[in-house]
């Protein structure tokens, strides 16, 4: 059998794989769960189906048995076909085959269950502790486990039984035999996941609290890696009872046991098969069947706890929700629910609405006189249980060649405004009212929320690009930059000759600053503020009018995103495009940027000239947030450090200005749903943070979560 | 480079693990293989040579006052040599040449059978994944029975309803009787058409897998920012699904191959004795049943080497499709 | 009062490559005295070796050369095993340093416990609430009952700052405390500990990218680059007046609307992007910055001290081998055409050579160990 349960996916390579995190993953429907009662499944119509399947075999082997009469009666009624007074008819000596199935059922779960549970030990044991201790210990385990990976496992077992004297194998041997040969993969997937919780923060705490190695394994790791734990287990009975039934099909079994597998033993050499004689051989493989799917089905709700992407994105109650889940398919996003209904609310042509982008109380009298970009009253809601306004009411004009800045913290509705901008949001979360108008350098005006779905790929990247915030993530690891760079003009330049399009990419890496002899690198081998510079040559290759930078620099050391930030506005000038910078970093916008909109809970709660906003900050929250950014070389503040204790107010911050102790959006519980800043960053972090917990090496420095915020 | 070497040292590594396994089975296993297999030899008319004794002692370490070691040495030495000792149950045919008729007919079937379904379970698996949440992601369930099916059962069935049902497809043998074996039209047409059922059995029995590994990592992959980065550059959606998304999913499929394979083998055999086929899982039990440990255990050691073979060029294609791993050194 | 004295502290961790294993020297030689009530910034960006400082004071990591000896209030050595009553750190992620399966009390309870400081069910229940109180998470008994992910960034900060104090350390090592919380809780978290410190007398050591924080909230700053304290002083002499070139380098970075508007254009090409540690293995003694230094002189290769540059201030340059009011003084001076090495690969991939087989997404910056000196 191939992989029967995903999880063996990741065993394949756990470090490639994604073993997210297991641990406090965000839970992105439903509320949060935690302690034991995160590791029970959510529930799902797969679960019940596989539960209902498992305990109905494991009853029928339990108590079925007691009711169907002895399996051994010889009878003289040799392969009579199913009748009132044999439900499954009759074997070639006359014997009940539903009391032989009974029996033979029993006969399996038992050899399962004592398997799994052995070869879960042996996983367990294996792939934790050589997680945990690390170095040689774990050199050894994984290059133990590695081998007995690939030697084939049942002409072993084959070989080990054909050792054996018939009369000495008895259902003990054949256990330990499948159980040493089938922990490997298991153990494979244990020491990965091992390996990523043996780094995390709360593991290191727990040392440095003094706890000791033991306790550490069995109370802080252990404990989480329960979910895995299962799952390995659920697979090792599947593969158990199908290896027990293989060897016992080729009379390798044990000894006088019965099993699914002898009773299709004897049913081959009966000629069950030559003979017509189905209800002999069927069942038993039917009850093998059905109890590895049910397993296998439970293994899927296992498995969504373990890797909270494979989970159904939303769970907008009732009939919504396969709509829902089947916008979660990446680009059928393009063409599926959402904007088209608004299509009509953009009455493109009209370019100038100053006033209306100005929303009431906040101090942007300055009227742009050349706007390339326009959004008006935008609204984008997560169309969850209790839809979430993510975006409220945002109106904005870009003018050409203007650097706006958007400041805000995390969950305040920036990333998803951007994302709307470009109609790249997913569902749930849905535009419901509201137009963007860009302003095209022709002077046509296209109203973005209306394209149909060719004519917005082709807007995209051409009229608008984006720079992404974590540029590792942002370009796909395994093929070249440069034919990362060349697709783009493929795509949107097909009459572009091969020639002319590496010249192309040449003059935009060129321009970034990127030796063009780096055009055939593969991403890893580029640092972070490269492939940074890499992003934005990208996001200039056509020539937009606008550029959307969703927090490009917050990964990237301070140095580092000085000579960015150099770049981005050497280029506005040169090639005068225009840019949404997009940070949580407020002095970085002031000193960036031409105006600034402050966001707060999906409202932009100020929207004024960077200076002016600077000098004289309108909003409460404005001014809270100008007060979280201590001066660098300005007077030293009073509030930090002197006797005064401002930190026993209600908020959280040192001046509260604005109502905003932990108020639900702004610095919630991080399982909250949906995170309002859309889930690929969220969902990124965690995979990364699980990834980059695996890789050995002195991992001092590299915590995987670091950012660098200015 | 250090990727290669490495991978070179890890199998040469499990190849020296399986030939000390091979070596070690016997001689910890109750019994007395070497009186058994001698009285077997003898039933069937076979001088008792000391000198074939003596080979069977080493192959399998019974009664001998020569230290392990020596032992050990011999034992090696015949296996470089590749004399894997004489079969009892073809006697006195050497079991290396049993294993090499039946050898090609395995790898043949398999080999196939495994590539169609890989590359299968790899296509629908993208597919699925990428149509994630349409009715299509109800097949998901569906390969998992398929999946928990017992590879001769699922056999057995086949058999049933194409061979003695419909009769559309031969019940037994690797070919028709009636053709030399050899490179002409026919033999190989039939040889074909006999596999036909075999390789489904293993192709069906497989496929659910791969489809749901890949399915799997196109979910977690369409998560991934450069996805996202894909979609607002206004790719085409069969060049996010194909070079971004897929392109990124197959690899701990393919990865993973090496443990997936050992289970196609395992299923195989299964299947190859359902079908009186004539490869090499057949005559394996045949050994087995007839107590033929020199054939046993060569057979093992061949198997092993195959898998560990096939492994080995996998691994060393994973290092081509993803540059990370050349990468740095 | 707890003192925490750090001498020629040294780690080197050892890279296999192949066969080969070469050594990578994360912290070279750096010294420094934490005292009750008194708070030193250790600055520097991303792979300067700061975090393995605090891990190696934390006992998490063996140093490979150097001393840390805590000396308790009456003078004598702290043995190893109180060292960790004594010295206790916070972690830089609060969503990571929580374990997700317990509750808050379990968090706390533990080292009280392994401390020897509660007995009875219901003392220590009672401490468990007096320290959630003291971090002003109230009602204490109801977030006790609580686990981490019903909590916010900034109320597990806090918890993690409880859990650090159960032990009733004096010592506390503050990793990055406030780098992964959004920015308007950023210095309540911090007057929280300042707030503590002054209450206990805490010595602390606060490691921070940020120069600003660093800046304000602490009395010391010492500036690291590559494993080395390049230049430590007095807060605002650092600060305002950095003499090193990286300092410098680093403060005309760091994001200032105060100063003039536009700056943003205004630093140089040089020594932008760190050049890469490849192109100059730099694995002498000498000044580990001069391949990025618009500065350099010849005397750069050769090793180099620290040289006082003013009242308790230093910095390891030959710039200022001559003494306080050396030839240069003034802040953001950096300019002129250094090395262009702008673009050279930079020294983060370095850090991928560790990494085993360069698991995806290896962190969402590289390996993260920008330019360590390699040996």
């Amino acid at each position: 059998m191939t992989n029967l349960s995903p999880a063996t996916t990741e065993a394949a390579d756990g470090t490639e794989a994604d073993p997210a995190a297991a641990t406090g993953a965000p839970t992105p429907s439903g509320r949060p769960r935690s302690g034991l009662r995160s590791l029970v499944p959510s529930w799902s119509p797969k679960l019940a189906v596989g539960l209902g399947l498992v305990c109905a075999i494991a009853l029928w082997g339990l108590l079925g048995p007691l009711f169907t009469g002895d399996p051994d009666t010889v009878r003289n009624i040799s392969m009579t076909p199913p009748s009132g007074d044999f439900l499954l008819g009759t074997t070639q000596t006359g014997q009940d085959v539903l009391a032989q199935l009974a029996q033979a059922t029993r006969g399996s779960l038992q050899i399962g269950l004592l398997v799994g549970v052995l070869a879960t030990m042996l996983s367990a044991f294996f792939g934790i502790i050589g997680g945990y201790v690390g170095g040689a210990v774990d050199e050894g385990f994984s290059l133990l486990s590695n081998v007995m990976l690939v030697i084939p496992g049942l002409p072993l077992v084959i070989v080990i039984a054909g050792f054996v004297p018939a009369d000495q194998r008895g259902w003990w041997t054949i256990a330990i035999v499948l159980a040493i040969t089938g922990w490997a993969a298991s153990s494979r997937v244990l020491r990965a996941q091992t390996l990523s919780l043996r780094n995390r923060d709360y593991v290191a705490a727990a040392k440095v609290a003094g706890e000791k190695p033991w306790r550490v394994v069995t109370v802080e790791i252990l404990p989480n890696l329960l979910p895995l734990l299962a799952s390995q287990f659920v697979f090792a009975v599947i593969l158990a009872i199908l290896s027990e039934a293989g060897l016992a099909f080729l009379g390798l079994g044990a000894s006088n046991s019965s099993t699914l597998g002898t009773m299709l033993y004897y049913a081959q050499n009966g000629f069950a098969l030559q003979r017509g004689a189905w209800w002999w051989f069927v069942p038993p493989g039917m009850i093998i069947a059905l109890f590895g799917c049910g397993l296998a089905l439970i293994n899927f709700s296992i498995d969504e706890i373990i890797n909270p992407k494979l989970r159904n994105v939303s769970k907008a109650g009732g009939g919504g929700r396969e709509l829902i889940a089947s916008g979660a398919v990446g680009a059928g996003a393009n063409a599926g629910a959402g904007p088209a209904a608004n299509a009509g609310a953009g009455d493109g042509g009209d370019s100038a609405a100053p006033a209306a982008a100005v929303p009431a109380g906040s101090g942007a009298e300055h009227v742009h006189a050349d706007p390339v970009l326009t959004v008006r009253n935008l609204n984008v809601v997560y169309q969850v249980e209790s839809p979430v306004h993510a975006v409220k009411d945002v109106s904005l004009t870009l003018g050409r060649g203007e650097i706006l800045g958007l400041a805000g913290e995390s969950g305040c509705g920036k990333t998803t405004l951007a994302y709307a901008i470009n109609r790249l949001h997913r569902p749930p979360a849905e535009v419901t009212s509201g137009s963007v108008v860009l302003h095209d350098r022709e002077g046509d005006d296209i109203d973005v929320l209306g394209l149909a779905s060719e004519e917005l790929r082709s807007f995209r990247w051409s009229k608008l690009s984006m720079v992404f915030q974590g540029a590792m993530n942002a370009l796909n690891p395994v093929i070249s930059v440069h034919a990362q760079l060349d697709d783009v003009l493929t795509t949107h330049r097909p009459e572009m000759s091969r020639a002319a399009r590496r010249e192309r990419c040449t003059e935009v890496l060129r321009l970034v600053g990127v030796d063009p002899r780096r055009l055939d690198s593969y991403p890893h081998e580029l640092s972070g503020g490269m492939r940074q510079r890499v992003m934005i040559a990208m996001a200039l290759l056509l020539d937009p009018q606008v550029m959307i930078m969703d927090e490009p620099t917050t990964a990237l050391d301070v140095v580092v995103q000085r000579g960015i930030l150099r770049e981005i506005l050497r280029f506005r000038d040169e090639l005068g495009f225009a840019v949404v910078f997009i940070t949580h970093d407020l002095p970085l916008l002031l000193e960036l940027s031409d105006r600034i909109a402050v966001m707060r809970e999906g409202e932009v709660v100020e929207y004024a000239a960077a200076e002016e906003l600077h000098r004289q900050p309108r909003h409460p929250y404005t001014r809270q947030l100008l007060d979280s950014f201590p001066s660098l070389t300005g007077e030293r503040g009073s509030f930090i450090r002197t006797g005064e204790d401002r930190d026993r107010e209600p908020a959280d911050g040192p001046r509260t200005g604005g109502p905003r102790a932990d108020s639900p959006h702004t610095d919630s519980p991080r399982t909250e749903s949906p995170r309002i800043d859309s889930s690929h960053t969220d969902s990124a972090r965690t995979g990364g943070a699980a990834a980059a917990g695996i890789t050995d090496g002195p991992g001092a420095e590299q915590h995987p979560n670091e950012r660098a915020p200015r | 480079m250090r990727y290669y070497i490495r991978k070179l040292a890890f199998y040469v590594v499990a190849l020296w693990a399986a030939l000390t396994l091979n070596f070690f089975i016997p001689r910890l296993m109750p019994g007395n293989p070497v009186d058994t297999l001698m009285a077997r030899l003898q039933q069937r008319g076979g001088s008792v040579d000391p000198s074939v004794r003596r080979a069977y002692e080493l192959l399998l370490g019974t009664d001998t006052q020569q230290p392990l070691w020596d032992q050990y040495v011999a034992y090696l030495g015949n296996l470089v040599r590749g004399d894997l000792g004489i079969s009892v149950s073809v006697f006195p045919t050497p079991a290396s040449e049993v294993i090499f008729q039946s050898l090609p007919w395995t790898i043949v079937l398999v080999g196939i059978a495994t590539l169609m379904s890989f590359a299968l379970g790899i296509v629908l698996g993208t597919v699925v994944g990428w149509k994630r949440g349409t009715w299509l992601d109800s097949l998901v369930p569906a390969t998992t029975v398929l999946a928990a099916v017992p590879y001769f059962w699922l056999a057995l069935i086949l058999v049933a309803v194409f061979g003695s049902a419909l009769r559309w497809f031969p019940l037994l043998g690797g070919y028709d009787v009636v053709f030399d074996p050899g490179w002409n039209a026919e033999f190989v047409q039939s040889a074909i058409f006999h596999g036909t059922l075999p390789a489904l059995t293993i192709v069906i029995s497989s496929v659910g897998g791969w489809l749901l590994g890949m399915r799997n990592m196109m979910v977690s992959a369409m998560s991934e920012d450069y996805i996202l980065t894909a979609r607002a550059k206004g790719l085409r959606n069969s060049r996010i699904m194909t070079h971004y998304a897929a392109r990124n999913a197959v690899l701990p499929s393919v990865a993973g191959f090496a443990i997936s394979l050992g289970f196609v083998v395992s299923g195989s055999i299964l299947t190859e004795q359902v079908f009186s086929y004539p490869g090499i899982g057949g005559k394996l039990l045949q050994a087995v049943q007839n107590n033929d440990y020199a054939l046993m255990q060569g057979i093992f050691l061949v198997i092993t080497v195959a898998v560990l073979g096939a492994n080995l060029v996998v691994d060393l294609l994973y290092g081509l499709i993803d540059p990370r791993t050349r990468a740095g050194q | 009062m707890t003192t925490l004295e750090v001498r020629d502290l040294v780690k080197d961790f050892s890279i296999r490559s192949g066969l080969r294993h070469s050594r990578l020297r994360a912290v070279d030689n750096v010294s420094f005295t934490l005292e009750p009530g008194r708070t030193v910034a250790l600055v520097g960006e991303s792979g300067s070796g700061k975090s393995t400082v605090a891990r190696m004071i934390a006992r998490l990591e063996r140093p490979t050369a150097g001393r840390i000896t805590a000396t308790a209030p009456g003078g004598a050595p702290v043995d190893r095993r109180h060292y960790r009553d004594h010295v206790q750190m916070v972690f830089q992620d609060p969503f990571a340093s929580l374990n997700p399966f317990h509750t808050i009390e379990h968090h706390l309870v533990r080292p009280l416990k392994l401390h020897g400081r509660a007995g009875k069910k219901a003392e220590t229940r009672a401490l468990v609430e007096q320290l959630l109180e003291r971090v002003n998470l109230t009602p204490a008994a109801n977030v006790a009952q609580r686990r981490p992910h019903e909590l916010s960034g900034g109320q597990r900060q806090r918890v993690a700052i409880a859990r650090a104090l159960a032990p009733g350390a004096q010592v506390v090592i503050a990793d990055e405390p406030v780098s992964m919380l959004d920015v308007s809780i950023r210095l309540g978290v911090l007057n929280l500990l300042a707030r503590l410190q002054r209450e206990d007398d805490l010595a602390v050591l606060y490691i921070t990218h940020d120069l600003a924080t660093a800046r304000h909230f602490s009395d010391e700053i010492l500036v690291m680059y590559r494993g080395r304290v390049v230049e430590r002083g007095a807060a605002d002499d650092v600060i305002l007046n950095p003499q090193h070139p990286y300092t410098q380098l680093l403060a005309a970075a760091a994001p200032n609307p105060d100063a003039a508007r536009g700056r943003a254009g205004g630093l140089t090409g040089a020594a932008v992007e760190p050049a890469g540690a490849r192109a100059v293995p730099l694995a002498d003694a000498g000044c580990n910055f001069r391949d990025r230094c618009p500065r350099v002189m010849d005397v750069c290769s050769k090793p180099v001290r620290d040289h006082a540059v003013g009242d308790g201030h230093f910095a390891k340059c030959w710039l200022h081998a001559g003494g306080p009011g050396g030839p240069e003084g003034a802040p953001g001076a950096s300019a002129g055409g250094g090395p262009a090495g702008a673009e050279k690969d930079a020294a983060k991939d370095a850090g991928k050579d560790a990494g085993k087989g360069a698991a995806k997404d290896a962190g969402k910056d590289g390996g993260g160990r920008a330019g360590v000196v390699r040996r």
